[in-house]
């Protein structure tokens, strides 16, 4: 069988991230010896900053198919419960979010509430279309769907059109509509603009450079919601998930060797031959498997061994992180205004309307700091004070002038100057406060540009064009060396399905070859 | 209101860019030269079709010698640490092979291995390549180039250069005071400071190519003229150009393949196994541009093949569609020619990889007779490539004529 | 009640969309009434003397997507309308330093070496990669569109069609054809050139008329609608109408009169009438009513079942659809009777490329800026303009020596921000005179002494656009050109077909497929439905079988 020949396959995966991992687990549950290198000194990846500090937060779209290929059930991994969303509204009605259900933080009933929630759900029909695509490569194009090669194409395909024509009519025709349409429209067509539809038009840009009125951010908004689009914290912090992920894919039988960074590719007859690292140490294997981002990996591999066609192409990819994060070390919990205290540990949502959101983001196509920035926030207890951390949306990866003292105070001072507005006490309860910008979040984890998804979530760099036309299958034209970091199809977020899909793609072609 | 709008611009207006046909440093000589006043654009320079009569520049090209001015190649140097590499990482032929002060006549690949262009290649030193072709590589050399230590410098406008071609052309170059007895086909040398001469050519005839910067151009010619005077030396047009490089059996850019860069359609696109240039090409080498694709395209075989055809009677096929057992249409003629030293009727065609082998092709030929089209289907058959290379050509040192 | 008749097909609106279909309608045989609101005909392709002794073509100002096809059909230029090409166009810096965008293929490339060697093989690229996308698209314009979610026989056949066109590029083409139809206009150039004039100088037609910024993912494809601009057979050329735009309307009346069409101006439609679920027939504003069994409307969709149309007689889905279509006003346009040429400071004296296309920008940076004006509802500080003086080419358009500039405005809104409210009412004398200056000024900046040659400006903002020419919000498409209304999208999923749900009752303007532009393709497509139902061929059903 074609799974066993895997047991004489030794495997190198680049990064301990949640991909690297995963792809490490999924190759050495089916018997390959797997080596993972990581440059930190811990997992996690971007979830982590590379084991420096937590750069995310929550837990969402985590596929349970690559869950599957660590041996672990959602239960083992500590999640708790869906975590509600605040949306913290200027006016001090709140809106809570729960279970696909709005109303406000008051109780009262919210009056687009019948609204939101439609359109949560057809949002996760259509996810529901999208499902099947995100499991596999992504089809290709134009090529012998005609003749024999091309059959399981085309059945992927049928397949896909099968799940499309499962949908209700009406709900076909909205699908083929709004794919290439903005959030903005999407939702403002549903209701009027406040922190509601803004909470929506959030989960479109999060960690992208866009704002919400750029076509193509529905496809985001609904890939968001392919595990249903709850947040989730785990229980102790991304760091004990990623340590847990870690266990289970060394109980699987992968090694992972920190502070081990790949420093290039040995290749023989044009073929991989194994992974040298920057201590000289050459570790041979017939796979590498990458999830660095595109042109990290080109840079490791080194030019000479790729078209320059490819080269090109994977130079062009949009990868330019606009999403920083906050920390703030608070010497007691802040007490947010009409909010009562079980909702002071939801995941709050400092983005007003969608009209804000996009003009948060203006400023950062020009190098500038947004004046009122959006932000995702969670606030915990720790030690006798309290940490509150914010994912600030729209930050400049490169700001004219550079990250002075200065332009960080001012991110610093708008976040804590909006939440003020709602807490008034917390401007006298900060006692440190530390922001990581893009540039420091590419610094720590190699993320291009310090983008979330390694390569900007536009559609004119996903499916077959992700990262680039002619790479889009997890293998890179060098045959042994396989990208399979967020930058792969289906992208960026905690899923792990890139990791999964290139080692099942990798494991194809090693026994093929 | 809108201050940054008012801002005041430069009062002196600059001049358009020139349309039209540029001379090249020889325009002088050329103009003074043409009767025949048959100009073309080659590359946006003004250049002659023929300057005379074109039976008499291709019968020179054959008997003595001629000059031709070929100042308006693309001509790019590429150096420093890691030339080499990125020739290489170029062209399909092994660069490593060459050696400094010599010659190379190479093609190169997309990443599908579709031939971009072809030329020449010199190598002027160890870290040190000028490359000679007709289509504008600058952003694709720099393309290749990514990634490596190495400079690239758009030298057309700095090199003039002329072919001196023919069995008379050494010794021109003797007149001159140039002689390069020992100089071997495909070789380069620097008889004076400023002055290269590579033993390279476009007509499959003994001949030189000659380079030099603008300044020194029309000195040069005054020489090679003044040289040539004895020995029947004529400055010629492309149009004979033309017909000798297809009895050499040499390919060109737009004819035998659409460079695929310019190409419309990605179809046209052509392998160099396609275009019978498979020699050209090494697997063996470390990866280079469109190899991998290539490695397939040799092992799945041509889907046409490019020959040259031998065809009876003295019409040229030029345009001719190429049938087999009279029906089946097979392909076309890229270039055709009555070949008037090798008295052959001859053209290249593409055509079917399977007809090429087999026996029975036609050439729809039309001739215009005396206001009449007559269409006839003309016996072809495939021959070599380059019905005339005479031995003269190769002969080291060369023979006075 | 005022006057009463019988035709056999009414069509609502004289643009050229309309005309062009009422042509086709007369040309099968049909007795066809057009009824025009204005006094004059046209929509937005008119010619206008607003100022004595100059002709304006104040709204839509060149001629280049026009459908060969349908000038052929209709026999046009037997009818009056020649259409002249005119090459090359500028793009000026504040600097003083000029971009020229000459016809000569050496200029051109000269003109790019001298700002980016690299750059010529760069445009080359570019050229022949929006050129492969043309060839793809351009027999897609005459095509009805397909209904992908409940197809058909004929769409079945159509999208067979359409994926043996995607199977025939091949998959890296496959994939480049899906990069250009995703990919904004800023991140698509940015691929092939370096230098940010030339960007800047490409970029415009990305943006013209849309509600969307050179950064805004689609925008390629808008590209492609000003690209695939064909002027006797010369693809992707450029022309004036002899006479200005109003020629191409003056040429389709004409021939549709000489077709037996029957033509009514100074009316408008007030209401489309509906009896049984079927479209019966027009109640004009003046009083008149005119019965036919097919009604044909050139307004764009929300004015056509918005308007005009009493609600009872259409779903309410269909209603909530055609509500939610964006028709965005972004752009405005000024008319200018110059007293002589203008003098560019950076060009030289009669440089040719001043007869062209004619653009004050410095980079996309400042396009998009441009673009976030508007969405704050301001106009651009400092708009893209798209300028134009036909008169170098075409004598009719002004007197000897003066001369006639057509001036498109990217971006103007249509609700203008003011005192934190969005108001179309906002557009008062004061907001008109301020956004006026603004162009002007960004004039002046490369032409001093450009003011001063004013003799008459037509000031026209998105609200007078509405008022005058009937395009809501005014804008110039009927509609964005966005993927959620193009191809079977185009107005509202599930009538691409240029049907309704009221029997009888046709769209045949820009906010049907494939848009906008003075194209002529809605029309003639729908004409073809129309007859098709009528069960009548006409001649656009061969131009579509060519195709």
């Amino acid at each position: 069988m074609a799974f066993d020949s895997a047991r004489n396959l030794s495997a190198v995966v680049i990064g301990a991230g949640l991909n690297g991992l995963t792809a490490a687990a999924t190759l050495a549950g089916r018997g390959a010896r797997v080596t993972v290198v990581e440059k930190g000194e811990g997992p996690g990846g971007l979830m982590t900053g590379a084991g420096t500090g937590e750069l995310g937060q929550f837990v969402w779209n985590l596929h349970p198919d690559a869950l599957s290929e660590f041996g672990v059930s959602p239960a083992d991994l500590g999640l708790g419960p869906a975590l509600p969303t605040v949306a913290l509204s200027p006016d001090g009605r709140h809106v809570v979010i729960e279970g696909g259900a709005a109303r406000f933080a008051d109780g009262a009933a919210h009056p687009d509430a019948a609204a939101y929630r439609a359109l949560r759900w057809r949002v996760a029909r259509f996810a529901a279309v999208l499902a099947p695509l995100v499991r596999m490569a992504p089809p290709r194009l134009g090529v012998g769907l005609m003749n024999r090669a091309g059959l399981p194409e085309l059945l992927g395909l049928a397949r896909l059109g099968l799940d499309i024509r499962r949908l209700a009519r009406d709900d076909r025709r909205e699908f083929l509509r709004v794919i290439l349409s903005n959030a903005a429209d999407l939702v403002l067509d549903a209701m009027p603009d406040g922190p509601l539809a803004a909470s929506l038009a959030f989960d479109a840009v999060l960690g992208s450079r866009t704002g919400p009125r750029a076509p193509g951010t529905v496809l985001t908004l609904i890939y968001r919601h392919l595990q249903g689009g709850e947040r989730y914290r785990p229980e102790g912090g991304m760091a004990v998930l990623a340590g847990r992920l870690a266990r289970a894919a060394e109980a699987r039988g992968a090694a992972i060797r920190y502070g081990a960074e790949a420093a290039g590719l040995v290749v023989e007859g044009d073929r991989v031959r194994g992974l040298r690292l920057a201590s000289g140490e050459v570790i041979g294997a017939g796979l590498v498997l990458s999830s660095l981002g595109a042109l990290p990996t080109l840079r490791l591999a080194g030019a000479t061994h790729f078209d320059a066609e490819a080269c090109r192409r994977i130079r062009q990819v949009r990868a330019e992180g606009t999403a920083g994060r906050l920390d703030l070390c608070l010497s007691a919990m802040p007490r947010l205004e009409g909010l009562p205290a079980t909702l002071h540990r939801a995941r709050l949502l400092l983005a007003p309307s969608v009209a804000a959101l996009e003009a948060a983001f203006d400023p950062v196509k020009y190098g500038a700091v947004p004046g009122a920035p959006a932000a995702e926030i969670l606030i915990e207890p720790e030690g006798a004070g309290a940490r509150l951390s914010a994912i600030v949306q729209h930050l400049p990866r490169a700001p004219d002038g550079g990250w002075t003292t200065e332009a960080r105070e001012g991110v610093i001072g708008s976040v804590v100057a909006a939440l003020a507005v709602h807490a008034p006490g917390l401007p006298d309860l900060v006692r440190e406060a530390r922001l990581t910008t893009p540039a420091e979040i590419e610094a720590a984890t190699g993320a291009p540009g310090g983008h979330w998804h390694h390569a900007e979530f536009a559609a004119d760099q996903l499916l077959t064009l992700r990262p680039v036309n002619g790479m889009a299958r997890y293998a890179t034209g060098l045959p042994g060396l396989w990208l399979c970091g967020a930058a792969a199809h289906p992208g960026g977020d905690v899923t792990g399905l890139p990791g999964r899909n290139a080692a099942l793609a990798a494991l194809g072609a090693g026994v093929r070859a | 209101m809108n201050r940054m709008a008012r801002e005041t611009v430069s009062p002196r207006p600059r001049p358009a860019s020139r349309a039209g046909l540029i001379g090249t440093p020889f325009e002088a000589r050329l103009r003074a030269l043409s009767t025949a006043e048959d100009w073309m654009d080659w590359a946006g320079c003004l250049s002659p079709r023929a300057l005379g009569a074109v039976e008499t520049e291709y019968f020179a090209i054959r008997n003595q010698s001629t000059l031709f001015d070929v100042s308006p190649m693309r001509k790019y140097r590429v150096t420093g640490p890691d030339a080499a590499r990125v020739m290489d990482r170029l062209v399909t032929r092994d660069v490593s092979r060459l050696a400094p002060g010599r010659v190379a006549y190479v093609l190169w690949c997309d990443e599908d291995g579709m031939v971009i262009d072809d030329g020449t290649l010199f190598r002027l030193g160890a870290d040190d390549f000028r490359l000679c072709c007709q289509e504008r590589q600058l952003a694709w050399l720099n393309d290749i180039a990514w990634g490596f230590d190495a400079t690239i410098a758009d030298e057309t406008d700095d090199v003039a250069a002329l072919a001196l071609q023919g069995p008379t052309s050494h010794a021109v170059l003797e007149a001159a005071g140039l002689g390069l007895p020992a100089l071997r086909p495909f070789g380069m040398a620097e008889p004076e400071p400023g002055l290269t001469v590579s033993r390279t050519g476009f007509t499959g005839d003994l001949g030189y190519e000659l380079w030099v910067r603008p300044e020194g151009a029309l000195a040069l010619w005054d020489r090679l003229w003044a040289a040539g005077v004895d020995l029947g030396l004529r400055a010629i047009g492309y149009a004979a150009v033309d017909i000798a490089r297809i009895e050499a059996g040499f390919i060109a850019a737009g004819a035998e393949f659409q460079p695929i860069h310019r190409a419309l359609r990605p179809s046209r696109g052509r392998t160099p196994f396609e275009l019978g240039l498979g020699h050209l090409v090494d697997l063996a080498k470390p990866h280079f541009n469109g190899r991998r694709a290539l490695v397939r395209h040799a092992k799945d075989g041509p889907r046409r093949s490019l020959v040259m055809l031998d065809i009876e009677g003295t019409k040229p096929a030029a345009g001719a569609m190429i049938y087999r057992r009279g029906r089946h249409e097979v392909g076309h003629a890229t270039s055709a020619v009555w070949a008037p030293t090798a008295k052959r009727n001859i053209a290249f065609a593409e055509i079917e990889a399977r007809a090429a082998l087999s026996a029975g092709l036609r050439a729809e030929i039309y001739t215009l007779k005396e206001g009449r089209w007559e269409r006839t289907m003309t016996r072809a058959t495939v021959t070599d490539r380059g019905v005339f290379r005479p031995p003269r050509a190769r002969a080291t040192p060369p023979g006075r004529f | 009640m005022g006057r009463a008749a019988k035709f056999d097909a009414i069509v609502a609106g004289g643009g050229h969309n309309g005309l062009t279909a009422a042509c086709y309608l007369a040309r099968a045989g049909l007795r066809t009434l057009v009824v025009e609101k204005n006094d004059w005909l046209g929509g937005a392709a008119v010619s206008r003397e607003l100022h004595e002794g100059w002709t304006y073509s104040n709204c839509s100002y060149v001629c280049s997507l026009l459908r060969p096809e349908v000038v052929r059909d209709l026999d046009l230029p037997r009818h009056g309308l020649q259409v002249i090409p005119y090459t090359g166009g500028t793009t000026f810096t504040r600097d003083g330093d000029y971009f020229a965008y000459h016809s000569d293929r050496h200029a051109l490339e000269r003109e790019i070496a001298r700002l980016s060697p690299r750059d010529v093989e760069g445009y080359e690229r570019f050229a022949l990669a929006v050129m492969r996308q043309c060839r793809f698209i351009r027999p897609l314009l005459l095509r009805t569109p397909p209904d992908p979610v409940a197809p058909g026989p004929r769409d079945v056949a159509e999208l067979v069609y359409l994926l043996r066109r995607f199977h025939d590029l091949g998959p890296r083409e496959t994939g480049e054809a899906m990069r250009f139809w995703t990919a904004s206009v800023g991140d698509y150039l940015d691929g092939f050139i370096e230098h940010p004039l030339i960007k800047a100088h490409l970029a415009g037609s990305g943006i013209i008329g849309t509600g969307l910024g050179v950064y805004s993912p689609g925008t390629a494809y808008v590209l492609l609608h000003h690209y695939m601009g064909e002027v006797d057979g010369a693809i992707g050329a450029w022309g004036f109408a002899r006479g200005g735009m109003g020629a191409v309307s003056g040429a389709l009346a004409s021939a549709f009169r000489a077709a037996g069409g029957e033509i009514v101006t100074g009316a408008g439609v007030e209401r489309i009438l509906v009896e049984n679920g079927r479209a019966v027939g027009v109640a004009l504003d003046n009083g008149d009513e005119y019965r036919a069994p097919i009604v044909a409307s050139g307004m764009d969709v929300k004015r056509t079942y918005l308007g005009h149309v009493e609600p009872q007689h259409l779903p309410t889905d269909f209603l909530a659809a055609v509500r939610r279509f964006k028709i965005r006003g972004s752009s405005g346009k000024i008319n200018i009777a110059l007293d002589a040429m203008p003098r560019f400071l950076a060009a030289p004296e009669g440089a040719s490329f001043l007869s062209g296309d004619l653009h004050v920008s410095e980079s996309l940076a400042e396009l998009e800026r441009a673009y976030d004006d508007w969405k704050a509802g301001r106009w651009s500080a400092l708009p893209y303009l798209d300028m134009l003086i036909p008169s170098r080419i075409d004598p009719t358009m002004a007197p000897p020596g003066k001369h006639m500039m057509t001036l498109f405005v990217q971006y103007a809104p249509y609700d203008l921000a003011r005192d934190g409210t969005r108001d179309p009412a906002h557009w008062d004398e004061a907001a008109r005179r301020g956004f006026a200056d603004a162009v002007f000024d960004r004039i002046e900046a490369v032409s001093p002494g450009f003011r001063d040659l004013i003799l008459h400006a037509e000031v026209r903002t998105p609200v007078d656009l509405e008022r005058e020419v009937g395009l809501t919000e005014g804008n110039i498409f009927q509609g964005e050109l966005t993927f959620d209304q193009l191809l079977f999208n185009r107005p509202v999923p599930g009538y691409a077909d240029y049907r309704s749900p009221v029997k009888g009752l046709y769209l045949v303007g820009s906010s049907a497929h494939p848009g906008g532009g003075v194209m002529a393709a809605p029309g003639a497509n729908a004409a073809r439905e129309i007859l098709r139902d009528a069960g009548r061929r006409c001649r656009a059903e061969r131009a579509f079988r060519a195709a």
